[in-house]
């Protein structure tokens, strides 16, 4: 996300012993990263929450690092909340289990929090998120970190100061492609986009880098016609990407291209051949075992049946080897077919 | 290349939403190279699969002897092969039914759909056709009333930058034969099944809510086609620019890198891998050939043994003997499962087409690298 915001960096505050992490000794900045399955899936529980509530309220998992400053949310799911006018409750026991099926799956993540358009009560020593969902306007995240402060002593567990940290949404490079794709549905009306080909991928590439370059084109044909303004950085910068282009000969282009190509056209041929064999070898078992009965135990029958029936067979065997034998040369390999012969 | 569903089968299509897509990316990398499995929960709307949330199963099976939930023998020679067994198991391991109710349980409180309509897996270059896979999907399809379907996800041609996500079900006469759970060669001469009935691949659609379209639309893209942008004024600034730097819906142009070879190497890699497999089922049929025509023979040589005492004892006038003894004495060997050889067939042909499709996208890329290049030539 363009995040410019500007972030003062105060110490973190340390919360009195009973409330304290673990790690609460150092008091650096904690800034948090968050992965786009967690934001993608607060913004589904968001769209899924009973009618009469104003927010969805849940727990984040992931990772934090060895000394506590760098905190990476990776996972979340939600938990069922009720609200009255004051005081907004969790049901603390779904927690637990969901933490215990969670954690079982996937035995790396640690708790966190999170609550969508209002801020959850519950202070854990952890970090919290918000996301606003508020129709209209942008959807907003915003992290802080909870730090009690106590305005009389009885009531000094309930409240607490929030302190935004820094956060920031990474998209990882496996998650690019799903994330284009997803994107592609956004411009159109159903919300809708089927699974595209290779070759459906690749035109559409294509076609951005050339409408790309004939934007760069047309701005440079008007800095010559002096119809823009020149840049130096721009210039530069082209001057550094044209300079990409390798310096080859065109000998070598040539022989490195076809010998590329065969490269492709052989390994094609050879599955296309491998998966035509296997086909014609499982054909060849299963369609042998009609025409020679004596090799063959089709049925458990009287034994008269079957004497006369393998005398039949070997007869009709006899015929087979020929066919077989033949159909072995062409197949190159020793198949069910070649194996009866030798019976 | 999608084949279309028969038109009596209960889904015909299949919906994704993009919290599903982005889920299975993320958990697939994750494990990556071991295969990760977990479950799918959605909606069946009409003929169309809704799919809206997906959860991954616990990869390791519980250690009954010690109770931990976590615990596999790491003295266990075999520690290796089972957890790759293990991990493709999972989705109709006990533990992992029991876990999947229960997190169908919690995330009804929560309003998330709480039909469970199917199980994913990661596979590397289109490596998914084995038996566990069919298992897997049987199991579904025979628990769960027919409408669940399993999402194939191909970690190593999506990062190569166009995302692979397939669905799949098992046919209707693979399932009639599953049932039966005989894969001799009669039984397949009967219904004539071959190793391309086996799978349906169903076409796949992305669905996103309107909330998530939403902030989409605020995620940067491209920057702005208009003119007015202020021109950078160092080279510096251009690198640092936000929109272009770190923008996650710039246009990916991964896919227009030119690596061939080692894709190539790796289907290589795995057809031989099919070949081996292919071979050894070869073997298994032709032992089984061998050692019933031996049995045949020596029941032969038993029964005219037993025709010509019996002829002697009628001239002694004597009872003859029972000339179907043998079916007591001799035991014939039982025949093996043609299930695999098959599933090699299925498999070689995934990846003879996954090399097909691959080279129109690199010949068109090479011819367009060589034009130019090369620019005197006519392309």
């Amino acid at each position: 996300m363009g995040d410019s915001h500007n972030y003062l960096h105060l110490a973190r505050p340390l919360a009195p012993a009973p409330i304290a992490t673990s790690q609460s000794s150092v008091t650096a900045p904690v800034s948090v990263t968050l992965q786009p399955q967690a934001l993608f899936s607060i913004i589904d529980h968001a769209s899924r929450r009973p009618a009469d509530q104003e927010r969805v309220i849940g727990t984040l998992l992931g990772t934090r690092s060895e000394d506590g400053t760098e905190v990476s949310v990776t996972n979340c799911y939600a938990v069922p909340h009720t609200e009255t006018a004051e005081q907004v409750e969790m049901d603390m026991d779904y927690q637990k289990r969901m933490l215990d099926l969670h954690l079982r799956a996937a035995p790396k993540e640690v708790l966190n929090f999170y609550s969508q358009q209002g801020e959850g009560t519950f202070p854990h020593p952890a970090v919290h998120l918000t996301v606003s969902t508020v129709a209209g306007q942008d959807v907003e995240a915003n992290t802080y970190i909870s730090a009690p402060i106590g305005v009389t002593a009885e009531r000094a567990a309930d409240s607490c100061l929030f302190i935004p940290v820094p956060h920031e949404i990474k998209y990882d490079e496996a998650s690019k492609s799903g994330l284009e794709l997803i994107a592609g549905a956004r411009d159109r009306d159903d919300r809708t986009q089927l699974m595209q080909t290779d070759l459906e991928t690749l035109e559409r590439a294509i076609e951005q880098v050339l409408e790309m370059l004939e934007r760069v084109s047309n701005y440079v044909s008007d800095v010559l016609d002096e119809e823009q303004q020149s840049s130096t950085a721009l210039g530069q910068f082209l001057l550094n990407t044209l300079a990409l282009a390798p310096k080859v000969d065109a000998e070598d282009i040539e022989r490195d291209f076809n010998n590329h190509i065969q490269d492709v056209l052989l390994v094609s041929y050879l599955a296309n051949t491998i998966r035509t064999q296997i086909d014609l070898s499982n054909r060849l078992a299963t369609a042998a075992i009609t025409m020679g009965g004596d090799t063959n135990v089709a049925s458990s029958g009287g034994d008269q049946q079957k004497q006369q029936s393998g005398e039949r067979g070997g007869e009709r065997g006899g015929q087979r080897r020929e066919g077989g034998g033949g159909q072995q040369q062409r197949s190159g390999q020793a198949g069910p077919g070649g194996r009866r012969g030798e019976q | 290349m999608a084949t279309v569903p028969p038109a009596e089968s209960p889904v015909r299509e299949v919906q994704l939403s993009a919290l599903v897509v982005m889920r299975l990316i993320k958990h697939s990398t994750q494990v990556w190279p071991q295969p990760a499995t977990g479950c799918l929960v959605g909606m069946d709307v009409g003929a169309q699969l809704q799919i809206t949330n997906s959860f991954p199963f616990p990869a390791s099976n519980p250690d009954n002897t010690t109770g931990n939930p976590n615990a596999t023998n790491p003295a266990d020679p075999y520690h290796q092969a089972d957890q790759l067994a293990l991990a493709l198991a999972a989705p109709r391991a006990k533990s992992s039914v029991a876990y999947q109710n229960e997190m169908i349980k919690y995330l009804r409180e929560v309003n998330v759909d709480a039909q469970g309509v199917g199980w994913y897996v990661s596979c590397s270059m289109g490596n998914f056709v084995n038996a566990s896979f069919v298992e897997n999907q049987a199991f579904y399809q025979r628990a769960t009333g027919e409408q669940t379907v399993a999402l194939v996800f191909d970690v190593g041609r999506s990062s190569q930058g166009s995302l692979t996500l397939k669905a799949y079900r098992l046919s209707p006469s693979f399932m009639a034969a599953c049932k039966e759970n005989k894969f001799t060669t009669e039984s397949i001469q009967k219904s004539n099944l071959r190793y391309q009935d086996i799978l349906i691949e169903l076409p796949v659609a992305i669905h996103n809510s309107h909330l998530l379209t939403s902030y989409l639309h605020q995620l940067p893209t491209s920057p702005t086609a208009d003119t007015d942008l202020a021109l950078p004024a160092s080279l510096n600034e251009l690198h640092r620019n936000p929109h272009l730097a770190s923008n996650p819906l710039a246009p990916n142009l991964d896919n227009l890198d030119l690596s061939i070879d080692p894709f190539l190497e790796k289907t290589v890699d795995q057809l031989l891998d099919s070949i081996e497999a292919h071979q050894t089922e070869q073997n298994n049929a032709q032992y089984y050939q061998r050692s019933l025509a031996r049995e045949q023979a020596k029941i032969q040589t038993w029964q005219l043994k037993r025709k010509q005492e019996n002829a002697l004892r009628v001239q002694q006038k004597q009872t003859p003997l029972p000339e179907d003894e043998w079916q007591k004495l001799f035991k014939l060997p039982v025949e093996p499962s043609r299930l695999e050889a098959m599933l090699v067939g299925r498999q070689v042909e995934q990846y003879a087409r996954q090399i097909d499709g691959f080279g129109a996208v690199v010949s068109g890329k090479m011819f367009g690298v060589r034009g130019n290049l090369l620019p005197g030539e006519a392309s």
